[in-house]
């Protein structure tokens, strides 16, 4: 082989085992540790839990950890003060067990003996031969019940198992085993699956608003006006909508209820007012991509470019422009950090969006008045040679842009 | 043929190519206690929020029996048993982080099972949450159940009679499906059915042992009573605010519908119904 390829070989191979190690910073790859654990759940009699040197934990000092087995109700929490009082050097622990007694490393209790109070086993197997009157607890080690073993409480085993007779106990057993990540999603697929929603998401809006302008083409293009020629006044109005539609909507509610008649009407009334104001802001947001889209296309045709100018262009450049924003959540929105920002800056935008949409709607009565449109110009603006320069059709001449010769 | 620009090219887009995000962290906990002579009955309350339940009796020498395999991130495994009382609580209590939300299809790959001693007196309560239950109250000695499904899709069977005489019998659901089968293994002397935006389904198949009432307040749901056509049925519906009403086979009187067996029939249910835009539905079983 040439010199060369085997450079680009070695080159490549030095490349898959990068991306190996930053995969394995993020998922939790099988540790030698973990291994031994699942060996250890496997077979547990043939492979012993620990070679920690069996010992007697020292209660600790005022103020210090301590741990109350009298409940295991909660066995999650336990086990949180559990680890939290375990310490490094791990010989050098101090724990008080409310009641009882803790130890660290394997535990043995023989035929013969009988242990008063809770038992606490870090970090060990606890090995019942005898009778324990109180509660056992073993953190990352098994409980085994010999022939003769009698356990006079409850029972837990924290990343362990209860073995032998369980007849031994006559309060409850259980066990909690350690955490498994079951399921992990790469970030390609997720990327994939969140386009695939976008793409959904733009199809349905472009459907409506393809609709919208099929059937309600003068409504909308008031609407989009209202947008572009009063945009302060159309989210005001939105955000003052949005805050008054649930009282208006209990107005609503109980000034039918007052009256007799009224009251077989509140279901219907409860029906309409939901579905117009979802029409308003669906429609708002359909107008505000009209808007956004004329612009760009005005813009695109005063540079000179040929693209003809129609409402279902607009409607389809705005809502592309929109999922734009969205598009950069859909590739960046695993990154860590700016994952979340991204996403709030496209929910904020969206917001925005649907505010100023609603609020254009409401303002324009749903595009049946065209006070805030921009259409209606004031009495000054009537002069001779405005109207004799603005055409009957196509752009009104105070929309134009500015020419280099003005 | 693999140039070096192209190589350069794939190792940066692997280098810079997102890695793998880890998605639960999943625990087991199981628990068990076994059966004392103490005679007070169960008071079993479960709770759990996502995920698939299934609630059956178990080993008769063994009061509950549960294993949970619950998401670690989002949840806290809970047995608290008083024998004095008998009051159990079992299942998964939210830690405060998601809440009890189901916003992904991974947070439904929590389960659980549940068992109860067979012949130890039971009062049962189960919170479904937003689960995906099967529980089989057959062989069980149930006293009362309630049963709780907010948007789940739940199925109760009593595949078996109880033997013992069950006072009472709630089924709440909101936006869920529920289905009950073969209730009168049951031999509830009371059942009430509380429905919300959902299609409930209740079954009176099985042994009958003596007479019900059923109570039945549902908005804005459907409401389906399969009823064994040799059982008298008397239903009164007083309140049915744009409710449709499919009583085939019953005679009405002004607000009250009645099977012609009634007087003669050995067992009898008696129907109180209030609906608002609701959809019943009485259906027999030959």
């Amino acid at each position: 082989m040439h010199p060369g390829r085997w450079a680009t070989v070695g080159l490549l191979t030095l490349c898959l085992g990068s991306v190996d190690r930053v995969h394995a910073t993020v998922t939790p790859e099988p540790s030698a540790t973990n291994l031994v654990d699942r060996v250890r759940n496997l077979l547990p009699f043939l492979v012993t839990a620990t070679t920690l040197t069996p010992q007697a934990v020292e209660q600790a000092p005022a103020g210090g950890a301590t741990v109350d087995p009298t409940h295991l109700d909660m066995p999650e929490r336990l086990e949180h003060d559990l680890r939290e009082a375990i310490t490094d050097p791990i010989g050098q622990t101090r724990l008080t067990v409310v009641g009882g007694t803790a130890r660290l490393g394997n535990y043995s209790l023989g035929s013969t003996e009988t242990h008063h109070g809770h038992l606490v086993v870090l970090k060990g197997n606890a090995e019942i031969h005898g009778r324990l009157e109180g509660n056992l607890v073993t953190l990352d080690g098994d409980v085994v019940l010999h022939p003769g073993a009698a356990v006079v409480g409850d029972v837990l085993a924290i990343n362990g198992r209860i073995r032998g007779d369980p007849g031994a106990i006559t309060g409850s057993s259980s066990t909690l085993q350690p955490r498994e990540v079951v399921a992990h999603v790469a970030v390609p697929a997720l990327i994939g699956r969140r386009s695939l929603g976008l793409l959904a998401v733009l199809a349905t809006f472009t459907v409506l608003g393809f609709a919208l302008v099929t059937f309600g083409r003068p409504n909308l293009e008031i609407v989009s006006d209202t947008v572009m020629h009063s945009f302060g006044r159309s989210f005001t109005a939105g955000l003052l909508a949005q805050v008054l539609l649930l009282p208006t909507f209990g107005m609503l509610v109980v000034g039918l209820v007052l009256t007799v008649a009224g009251a077989l009407l509140v279901p219907f009334a409860a029906a309409v007012y939901v579905i117009l104001a979802i029409v308003a802001v669906l429609g708002g947001v359909i107008a505000v991509a009209h808007a956004m889209g004329e612009t760009i296309t005005r813009r695109r045709m005063a540079r000179g470019l040929a693209v003809s100018p129609n409402a279902y262009r607009y409607v389809a450049t705005g809502l592309m422009g929109m999922a734009g924003i969205w598009l950069a959540w859909t590739i960046a929105g695993w990154v860590p950090v700016a994952g979340p920002l991204t996403f709030l800056l496209a929910a904020l935008a969206t917001w925005l969006v649907a505010t100023v949409g609603f609020g254009a709607a409401l303002l324009s009565r749903g595009g049946i008045r065209e006070d805030f449109a921009g259409r209606l110009l004031p009495a000054a603006m009537m002069t001779d040679e405005y109207l004799w320069a603005t055409p009957m059709v196509g752009v009104p001449a105070v929309k134009r842009p500015p020419t280099a010769d003005r | 043929m693999i140039t070096r620009g192209t190589t350069l090219l794939v190792c940066l887009a692997a280098i810079v190519s997102p890695p793998r995000l880890a998605a639960q962290s999943m625990r087991t906990y199981a628990a068990s206690r076994p059966v004392t002579d103490t005679g007070i009955p169960l008071r079993a309350s479960l709770d759990f929020g996502a995920g698939r339940v299934v609630v059956r009796a178990g080993d008769p020498a063994v009061l509950y029996a549960t294993t949970m395999e619950y998401d670690a991130e989002r949840y806290t495994p809970v047995q608290r048993y008083d024998p004095r009382t008998g009051i159990l609580h079992l299942g998964l209590a939210s830690i405060g982080r998601g809440g009890l939300r189901v916003t992904s299809r991974e947070h439904l790959q929590q389960a659980a099972r549940f068992e109860f001693a067979p012949g130890v007196p039971l009062n049962l309560e189960a919170n479904l949450g937003a689960s995906e239950a099967h529980l089989d109250l057959g062989g069980l000695a149930v006293h009362d159940v309630t049963v709780r499904a907010g948007a789940s899709r739940s199925a109760i069977d009593v595949t078996k009679p109880s033997g013992v005489r069950c006072e009472r019998a709630r089924f709440i659901s909101g936006a869920s499906e529920l289905q009950v089968r073969q209730l009168a293994n049951l031999g509830c002397r009371e059942v009430r059915i509380e429905g919300g935006a959902g299609s409930t389904t209740i079954d009176f198949s099985g042994a009958w042992s003596a007479d019900t009432r059923v109570t039945a307040t549902l908005t804005v749901g459907t409401l389906t009573l399969r009823i064994p056509r040799s059982v008298g049925v008397h239903l009164d519906a007083t309140g049915r605010f744009l409710s449709r009403l499919t009583f085939d086979g019953l005679t009405r009187s002004g607000d009250s519908w009645q099977s012609a067996n009634f007087a003669g029939a050995e067992h009898h249910i008696t129907i109180d119904l209030t609906t608002n835009v609701a959809d019943v539905t009485v259906e027999w079983i030959d």
